[in-house]
């Protein structure tokens, strides 16, 4: 209870205000993205860049909680809280093993033999 | 041609994903639940890839949806990244299962996760809530300075809510991290009853908490099924928007529900998707037949 209310609803509108900031920004990407082939000058090449937008707006969704992870360590490390700071540390890095391990297995062929049914 | 199949694609795929987002939302659930039912039955789309299209929705629902529930004081972000310790490391071994363990068998293990959990809830409401108030300075919560409090408008006045058994609701944790990287799903269906029952949080704190980590949750997934290569942006963007979409709907319909109606909800919704995974693993599928 010794870190103010005040302290913690601030990081609580900080993080509102990055996870609101970043859905839409992501959503607009994908939309950009999907509008784009459907824009009148259909072919081949808009269709791609598009797909190109739309995996970009789709990645940057994938990053966005990793983010509010990072932001939360900064918080708590300018907080001095050093148990949260180690807590919010290994969640992150657990994420970033998990794009390590998506590259390994990637690689690996076998395992992952995933192919969309037509 | 082409043009007209991929418009159309697009449109049906964001109709859908709107819909069940604002169900899942309102039930304080992530849409992916809905998402690769409705993928693979409707969409005929292979588990795999309906699994990764709906991990990229359930991050833009959590992360959409997040800030009315963190702006109103009910989002416990200290419990949240404690339990996400285990929720991520849930959803790597997931990760790594995805590929050995039957489709079938996992519907089965699901069904019979969701109806334990439905008998939790309905347990859960013939309690009397005035319980024997220990007060134990060691225990992790204390510890870790979990204890909270949300604003509660039906009385007009801040509730007080003291966290119990962190490493039961750890380990529960883990476990939701791993069938939500597995099927796809916020998992929002198993961190609520696990929150409820082991940490004893308030209903709104719990559904607005378990919110929140089921993003860090999806995306520790997530990146490893985009680093793989797994994502279709084809599919998995449509649904992803429509999901934002969905989100903000659903998140304003939470809102307005009472805490007991909404459980009442949850039981209901519970049931009917363990009928669903069951017929599933026994390869039943009711679009195929005209009944």
């Amino acid at each position: 209870m010794s870190t103010g209310l005040a302290g913690r609803s601030e990081l609580d509108r900080l993080l509102a205000s990055v996870l609101h900031r970043g859905t839409w920004l992501g959503g607009s990407v994908i939309a950009l993205g999907l509008a784009l082939p459907m824009a009148g000058w259909s072919g081949a090449s808009s269709t791609m860049i598009g797909t190109r937008i739309v995996t970009a707006g789709i990645a940057l969704l994938i990053v966005l909680p990793v983010l509010r992870v990072f932001l939360m360590l900064v918080v708590f490390v300018r907080e001095r809280d050093f148990r949260f700071s180690a807590i919010a540390m290994l969640v992150l890095a657990i994420m970033l093993l998990g794009s390590v391990l998506g590259v390994v297995s990637s690689e690996s062929p076998g395992v992952s033999s995933i192919a969309n049914r037509r | 041609m082409v043009g007209a199949v991929h418009a159309g694609s697009v449109a049906w795929l964001l109709v859908v994903s709107i819909g069940t987002s604002a169900l899942g939302g309102a039930l304080g659930m992530a849409s992916g639940i809905f998402i690769v039912p409705v993928l693979t039955l409707f969409g005929r789309l292979e588990i795999h890839a309906a699994v990764a299209a709906s991990i990229v929705s359930v991050i833009a629902c959590s992360c959409g949806s997040a800030a009315p529930f963190l702006r109103s004081g009910l989002t416990n972000i200290r419990v949240a990244i404690v339990l996400e310790v285990a929720t991520t490391l849930g959803a790597l071994t997931g990760v790594l299962l995805a590929g050995i363990l039957s489709v079938s068998f996992l519907y089965f293990l699901f069904a019979a996760v969701l109806l334990v959990s439905a008998s939790q809830m309905m347990a859960r409401r013939h309690e009397v809530l005035g319980e024997t108030e220990e007060t134990n300075l060691r225990d992790w919560a204390t510890l870790l300075r979990l204890h909270s409090s949300y604003p509660d408008h039906a009385l007009g006045r801040d509730v007080f809510y003291r966290v119990r058994r962190v490493p039961l609701g750890l380990a529960l944790m883990y476990g939701a991290g791993l069938i939500s990287a597995l099927l796809g799903i916020g998992s929002g269906v198993l961190k609520i009853p696990a929150m409820d029952t082991a940490l004893r949080l308030p209903i709104k704190v719990s559904s607005a908490t378990s919110n929140f980590m089921i993003g860090a949750t999806a995306a520790a997934s997530g990146v490893a099924y985009f680093a793989r290569g797994d994502i279709d942006p084809v599919i998995a963007g449509p649904v992803a928007l429509g999901s934002v979409l969905g989100a903000v709907l659903g998140a304003r319909l939470l809102m307005a529900v009472s805490g007991d109606k909404l459980r009442l909800l949850f039981v209901v919704v519970l049931v009917a998707l363990a009928a669903q995974m069951l017929l599933s693993a026994l390869g039943i599928h009711l679009t195929g037949h005209t009944a």
